[in-house]
């Protein structure tokens, strides 16, 4: 779907990106992972078309972005990791203006209310959403226009975790409508939870790219992560998290772990043996503390 | 596509109290203010004027004026020529022949207001004479004819030649203050004009905007034209409020002397200037505080030399000159051409293009810099 060869970009005497190399499959939900000013926006605003770039080959959907960029523009969407829309304008018109821009159809429009369930809000002033209903708009508006490939940039920022699983739940529902995700975020859990493959970037080039299971994938540690489904008692047991959802332990405590989280009733979503986790696995890649 | 964004950009400024107070409330107030605070300054009665009277007809219709004259306190009858700002001589066969008009001279020195407010006072006076004089005559043989005649309106045109090398003509209170606020007021589209701008850039909505193939062209265009919308909605109302809401605190109605026409061109030139510099204010300052902070300081720098706070025509030569640098001149003059002569479409036509033309440069400035900021991501 996306095929970057050789990608040079520089800012006057700054190099952001050098000779990268990129190869990003259909329908797959790719993660973008590097520390502050790795180039990971400076890539996203390449493929959005939005910047040129000095040397190398971008190919998206087959077209070549110096010679299609409107063609490719209308093809993909970003979601931007601010709030992109009007606060003082109501959800629906949000939605209306953005859609009006875009020429999208009723179908898509309708699509993209339903996908992020705000249906119920249409009426309400932007300004008056929680934070997790304002990137649910935020989201909805990247899909007005049905796009082949969605790049989101750090979508779920100052969040609350229920919504935050929500948005990630939906993200990973873009699967069975054969949409390409690139995802980027400071938080490697979401990675894992979500991205089917995984490219690094450090200091403008591609450290390593390769599906997440084999990134995480550590026959010599006796670690296992256990992820379950959001429950408000995760908060009250004394395991270590990972993330709000995510336990990690070793194979002798695994027993015990599933003891505790049976008695309280907690739901289980999957079990992976032998991993390390991402940022781990990051900070050894790029040598970096600064995620 | 461009009704949507117009629709957008409308939606957001009727709701922002702030911008509506800015734009359509402050200058209706100052234009009241300053209606009524200058009335009595732009006013002939309070002038007090020298003169020299030289009566060579010595009739009872001179003899009259004089004495009413004298009687009048803007008036201060002195005995000789240098103490006199203006000398009026009533010429030989001034009473019987109608041809024989009143010669006024006036000083080089005198200010072309002084001089129209004594005018002003003075064609009264001669009217008031001649009417005495005709209905005492009258009166004599026909009382009830004298009576009747009383009640006629007669004109005050060729009542006496004026010799001066001045021909400007001045504004009232009101004439001065509509033009003037007018002007500021839709140079205070800076503020939400800026706002939104730097919000949409700020939170990426520009960017999200500009990666939905929408042209810098298009999303200036249609950003701009709400913005001449409301500016032409802004100087009807501050019309409306000058010919209807003025004369409430006894203060005269605008007056307006020229074409209808040439108000729709000076408004087109003035908002268009407007806009353009408010577009450049906005895509060039990092912060909205930034952006009204200069839009406002600016907007007031280019108010007090370009005429708004302080009339030009009581500038010193050389600020009034200044004065010429400011787009805020160009359509205040516009408007005061229109308002106190017959100015029409072609009497206007230069200040509206250079009007335009600023407001396109300083549009096509906007749009560099928006562009070079979108690709460096600012």
């Amino acid at each position: 779907m996306i095929h970057i060869k050789n990608l040079t970009k520089s800012y006057g005497k700054k190099v952001a990106l050098e000779n990268l190399s990129l190869d990003i499959k259909k329908g797959s939900i790719f993660g973008l992972l590097g520390v502050n000013g790795a180039g990971k926006t400076t890539l996203l605003s390449i493929l959005n078309g939005l910047i040129d770039f000095e040397s190398g080959v971008v190919e998206i959907d087959g077209l070549d972005i110096k010679k299609s960029k409107k063609e490719i523009k209308s093809l993909s969407s970003i979601i931007p990791q601010h709030l992109a829309f009007y606060e003082n304008l109501s959800v629906k018109e949000n939605l209306d203006f953005f859609a009006s821009v875009q020429y999208a159809t009723k179908e898509d429009y309708a699509k993209a209310i339903q996908i992020n369930s705000l249906e119920t809000l249409l009426e309400q002033k932007a300004s008056t959403l929680s934070g997790g209903q304002k990137r649910r708009l935020n989201i909805a508006i990247g899909l007005l226009n049905n796009p082949k490939i969605i790049y989101f940039d750090e979508p779920t920022v100052g969040i609350d975790p229920q919504s935050r699983n929500e948005i990630l739940d939906s993200i990973k529902a873009y699967k069975k409508y054969g949409i390409t995700v690139i995802y980027t975020s400071h938080y490697m859990t979401e990675i894992e939870k979500i991205c089917d493959e995984v490219a690094i970037i450090n200091k403008g080039q591609v450290v390593e790219q390769d599906t997440l299971e084999n990134l995480l994938s550590n026959k010599v540690s006796n670690k296992v992560m256990v992820e379950c489904i959001y429950h408000h008692t995760l908060k009250e047991l004394s395991f270590d998290f990972l993330e709000e959802t995510i336990i990690s332990t070793t194979q002798e405590n695994l027993c015990e772990v599933i003891d505790t989280l049976q008695s309280y009733a907690i739901p289980i979503k999957q079990i992976r043996y032998g991993s390390t986790n991402l940022e781990k696995h990051f900070l050894e890649v790029t040598g970096e503390q600064n995620v | 596509m461009f009704s949507a964004m117009i629709k957008k950009e409308l939606l957001l400024v009727f709701r922002d109290k702030q911008a509506l107070m800015a734009l359509f409330v402050m200058p209706a107030i100052f234009i009241l203010i300053m209606s009524v605070a200058m009335r009595d300054q732009f006013s002939v009665k309070n002038i007090a004027f020298t003169l020299f009277v030289s009566d060579v007809d010595k009739t009872q219709m001179s003899t009259t004026l004089l004495s009413s004259l004298e009687k009048e306190k803007s008036f201060q009858i002195v005995s000789t020529k240098k103490q006199a700002q203006f000398f009026v001589t009533i010429p030989n066969g001034y009473e019987t022949n109608s041809s024989k008009h009143i010669v006024l001279h006036i000083q080089d020195s005198l200010q072309d207001n002084e001089i129209k407010a004594f005018e002003a006072i003075f064609s009264e006076y001669i009217y008031k004479a001649k009417f005495q004089a005709i209905t005492d005559g009258i009166k004599l043989f026909s009382p009830e004819t004298a009576d009747k005649l009383s009640k006629f309106e007669f004109s005050t045109d060729n009542l006496y030649d004026v010799e001066y090398n001045h021909s400007k003509l001045l504004p009232n209170s009101t004439q001065q203050s509509v033009p003037a606020w007018i002007v500021f007021g839709m140079f205070f589209i800076i503020i939400p004009m800026s706002t939104i701008y730097i919000n949409e850039r700020k939170q990426n909505t520009l960017t999200r905007l500009n990666s939905m193939n929408i042209s810098l062209l298009s999303l200036t265009f249609a950003k701009s034209v709400p913005y001449f919308l409301i500016n032409q909605v802004q100087v009807w109302i501050m019309i409306a409020v000058g010919i209807y809401l003025v004369p409430f605190f006894d203060t005269p109605a605008l007056e307006i002397n020229g074409s209808i026409f040439a108000i729709l061109e000076v408004a087109f030139g003035l908002s268009i200037s407007a806009i353009g510099i408010s577009t450049l204010i906005a895509v060039s300052a990092n912060s909205s505080e930034q952006a009204t902070t200069i839009g406002g300081i600016s907007n007031i720098l280019l108010g007090a030399v370009g005429g708004v706070m302080v009339p030009k025509f009581i500038m010193p030569e050389s600020m009034q000159h200044m004065a010429e640098l400011s787009p805020m001149s160009w359509g205040l003059d516009g408007f005061l051409d229109i308002f106190l002569t017959s100015a029409d479409g072609s009497d206007v036509l230069q200040n509206c293009i250079k009007l335009t033309t600023f407001g396109l440069l300083c549009l096509g400035l906007s749009m560099i810099i928006l562009h070079v900021r979108i690709k460096k991501g600012l």
